[in-house]
């Protein structure tokens, strides 16, 4: 139905999308998660030509929208849009802002187009609001409101930009439930959301995008609950990272302490596991110290938000070098203490780059 | 409108300030030389003035009836007018007398372009017709030693065309004045009188004494039916006819200030205050049938400012289109037609239009008025627009544009109807501003309110009744149309269908 070919954008020098080549089928159901400022809505704008695409291709149902010939007005009626900011038209009453459209751009007679909007304003459950104006509604039926006049349209794909985004929390559900009711009945649907698990619930297909890129695409169980790469990983389980980067024996101890106990405030770390993970840190170094003027050692802690996992990893070149390893030891305190307030720890020597992960308990 | 206001307040206050100073009583016109004398600007008194008092402090008036009412109100100690005029006016002035004799006695004659060498010849011809039949004779004789004001009926058929004669329609008897709104006097029967021997109809564009040789250089007028008195400047731009009068000048003062008549108790009965209402009222509204004179002035004015205020928005809306356009060779343009009329008075736009863009073209004044205060409101109102326009979220166009309406269809089905309501307050305002700007006219020979008033002015010379009462018609008009546009305002509240709505 939507065939994306080698889409690109540019703002001057700014390169908001790069070379998106995707293709959504009837039906589906498609949400565009990733951080903020990666061209998602430049994405979806670029579809119905809100925004002009740099270079690439577009079809729609075959037709490709950038040729000058095709009558991009008639595709949009097609494929309708929910805003963020719901832009309802302001002098008009909830009811005209819905039979506006059908009667000037379809011809369809007044009692048709009131029939019909009220139709879909009960779907939408706001009938009683009809002949209310936009600035009495909540931001929450407001928005409902935006999607009645889209469907009053009758269009095969509905775009939403981050449809909850401008809403309090209490509102959100309203507008969402109104989006699933439509996802079940088979509409051809392209959202873009913050709403994470609303994501995962309703759409077939996910599309993680990360800097003007499909970085990963899969179904929402791949995308949220066993994503492959990197950054995906990371904004799903949303993960905070600290580094602390230690060239010589003499780093300045104190001002580590002070940046990981910052760090912890910070990610909400209960205090228990502060403690630990500093106690772990002095060890750790302790080990290492006897070394230190000879490699470069990187430290990382990492703080999911989603499963409050925290970690420690050490990173460093050269050859295979283990601090847990070292057998000629005075005493074991310090192996012991890691072991106790440690879940996990694994040990990676890989492209002459060692790794040391260890995982806290909570 | 402003205009009004400050005469008014010009006249009023200063009043008892200059009740109290006494000023050296006048005895012959030597005395002229360190007063204050008031002229009527451009005329040969003025030049006179200048020439001999040159001590004096000269105050130039546009219109007789500023001279004499500078006179009574102390504006001035003394003015000098015509002898002839000054005759009629002493009549019924009776706290003015005129200082020793009239002097600089001088032909005096219509003009002629120089350009319209066949016109000039026809006139002597003519006259030399009728001073041989004896009407020239018959004619000085009723106007200015009989007094009979009554005009002969004289046939002008629109045979050969029409004859422009532009004139002052305010020297006063026996020149010319307007009765029961009909030019009458010595001048205008001489004018119809030629016309009808060249077998043309006459039409008398009524305008600011100054503007009438600048207007006939230009072609606006055929001839100047004034008794211009012949100066060696004026025969440099103007050919003169063969003189028909001869008028002196007269200094004339208050009564009290002339040492012959200083010492006469010249205190009259005050009518009471009431009865004086009354009495301008008759005067300046009925008699003569003078209230015809103003309904003509106010539906000039309103005429002006409909049609203005029609192609003012029109134009508005194109200078807002090229204003807001990215192509610069549009918006560049725009914004400079923009800034110069903002930046330049309408009066002298309006002056611009009349006498130099349409120099050369017969067209009538009304639409000369419309394009220049039409083209000055479509400056404020592009802009006004624009802030309307650009003051709308960039949300409700792409909102819909998403759902298939093309560019312009969103402008009249979205943006416009919200622009309106926005912009209404403002343009409101804008619009009033225009109603009364249009007190200018006059000087383009229209006969506005304003220039109604000044007529009746310069035949009742009273100050006060006459402005008072075309201040309240401006304000009636104003009253009218913001209660109009407050009403328009109401309705295209979306939220005001809803009440009619639920009220049905």
């Amino acid at each position: 139905m939507i065939k994306v070919e080698n889409l690109s954008k540019k703002y001057g020098d700014l390169v908001v999308l790069k070379n998106i080549s995707t293709e959504i089928k009837k039906g589906e159901v498609v949400s565009i998660i990733g951080p903020s400022g990666t061209g998602k809505s430049t994405f979806l704008r670029c579809l119905n030509l809100l925004d002009v695409p740099s270079s690439g291709s577009i079809f729609i149902d075959g037709k490709n929208i950038l040729d000058k010939k095709i009558d991009v007005s008639k595709i949009r009626q097609k494929m309708n849009m929910v805003f963020q900011s719901f832009n309802l038209f302001s002098h008009l009453s909830v009811l005209e802002n819905l039979t506006l459209g059908p009667m000037k751009l379809k011809g369809m007679s007044v009692d048709a187009a009131e029939s019909k909007s009220m139709d879909l304003l009960r779907l939408v459950g706001l009938a009683e609001k009809a002949e209310n104006y936009p600035d009495e509604l909540s931001g929450g039926q407001k928005q409902r409101v935006a999607i009645a006049r889209c469907l009053a349209m009758e269009p095969e794909i509905i775009l939403f930009d981050e449809p909850t985004s401008a809403l309090d929390p209490t509102m959100v559900s309203e507008v969402l439930s109104v989006i699933r009711r439509l996802a079940k009945e088979g509409m051809t649907m392209i959202i873009v959301t913050h709403e994470m698990a609303f994501a995962k619930d309703v759409s077939n297909r996910v599309f993680y995008m990360d800097q003007g890129l499909i970085y990963e695409e899969g179904s929402p169980q791949q995308i949220f609950d066993a994503p492959k790469k990197d950054r995906t990983k990371v904004f799903i389980n949303r993960i905070r990272n600290f580094v602390f980067n230690i060239k010589t024996e003499d780093f300045d101890f104190y001002a580590l302490n002070g940046e990981i106990e910052a760090f912890c405030e910070k990610q909400l770390v209960p205090k228990l596991v502060r403690a630990n993970l500093l106690r772990v840190v002095e060890e750790l170094l302790i080990l290492y110290k006897p070394f230190l003027n000879k490699l470069e050692l990187d430290l990382e802690i990492t703080h999911s938000e989603k499963t409050n996992q925290l970690a420690l990893t050490c990173q460093s070149e050269g050859h295979r070098f283990n601090p847990l390893e070292i057998n000629d030891l005075e005493d074991d305190i310090g192996l012991k203490i890691i072991k106790k307030f440690t879940e996990a720890v694994n040990f990676e020597w890989k492209d002459n780059k060692n790794r040391l992960e260890l995982i806290f308990n909570n | 409108m402003i205009k009004i206001f400050l005469l008014v307040l010009y006249i009023l206050i200063p009043l008892q300030a200059n009740a109290n100073k006494e000023i050296q009583p006048i005895s012959n016109l030597e005395d002229l030389k360190n007063k204050k004398i008031g002229v009527m600007l451009g005329s040969t008194h003025d030049a006179f003035a200048h020439k001999h008092y040159p001590e004096a402090d000269i105050l130039q008036y546009k219109s007789p009836a500023d001279v004499l009412l500078g006179v009574k109100t102390g504006k001035v100690d003394v003015g000098i007018y015509n002898n002839v005029s000054l005759t009629e006016i002493l009549k019924i002035n009776p706290d003015l007398a005129v200082i020793d004799k009239p002097f600089e006695f001088s032909p005096v004659g219509f003009g002629f372009s120089k350009k319209n060498v066949e016109l000039h010849t026809q006139f002597n011809t003519f006259f030399q017709t009728i001073k041989d039949s004896g009407i020239y004779d018959d004619m000085i004789e009723r106007w200015t030693k009989k007094g009979i004001t009554d005009m002969p009926k004289i046939d002008t058929p629109n045979k050969n065309g029409l004859l422009v004669a532009g004139h002052v329609s305010d020297v006063g008897l026996p020149f010319v004045t307007l009765r029961n709104n009909e030019n009458i006097g010595l001048n205008i029967e001489l004018a119809k009188r030629f016309a009808a021997y060249l077998g043309k109809d006459i039409r008398f564009d009524d305008m600011e004494f100054g503007g009438l040789i600048p207007a006939l250089t230009t072609g606006k007028i055929d001839f100047i039916a004034v008794t211009l008195m012949f100066t060696e400047e004026r025969k440099q731009k103007i050919n003169f006819g063969e003189p028909y009068y001869e008028i002196g000048m007269s200094a004339f003062a208050l009564k009290k200030n002339i040492a012959l008549y200083s010492r006469e108790n010249t205190t009259l009965d005050s009518p009471t205050f009431f009865k004086n209402i009354l009495n301008s009222f008759q005067s300046n509204i009925i008699q003569e049938k003078r209230y015809l004179l103003l309904w003509d002035g106010l539906k000039t004015t309103i005429i002006i400012s409909i049609l203005a205020i029609i192609f003012g928005t029109f134009l508005g809306s194109i200078i807002c289109f090229l204003r807001m356009s990215r192509n610069k060779f549009l918006n560049i343009p725009a914004k400079i037609y923009i800034s110069i009329l903002r930046g330049t008075p309408v009066l002298v736009i309006l002056m611009i239009i009349f006498y130099v863009v349409f120099a050369s073209v017969n067209i009538n004044p009304i639409i000369v008025a419309t394009i220049a205060f039409g083209m000055n409101c479509g400056a404020y109102a592009a802009e006004i627009f624009r802030s309307g326009i650009e003051g709308i979220e960039k949300g409700q166009m792409e909102a819909g544009i998403a759902m298939g309406f093309n560019k312009i269809k969103t402008f009249v089905y979205i943006i416009l109807p919200q622009t309106i309501r926005r912009i209404l307050p403002i343009y409101k305002g804008e619009i009033i501003t225009l109603v009364k700007m249009t007190s200018i006219v006059g000087y383009i020979a229209v006969q506005d309110l304003t220039k109604a008033s000044d007529i009746i002015r310069s035949r009742t010379f009273d100050a006060f009744f006459p402005l008072i009462f075309i201040a309240i018609l401006y304000f009636l008009i104003s009253l009218i149309l913001i209660q109009s546009l407050d009403y328009l305002e109401k309705i295209t509240d979306p939220k005001f269908k809803r009440k009619v709505r639920t009220k049905l």
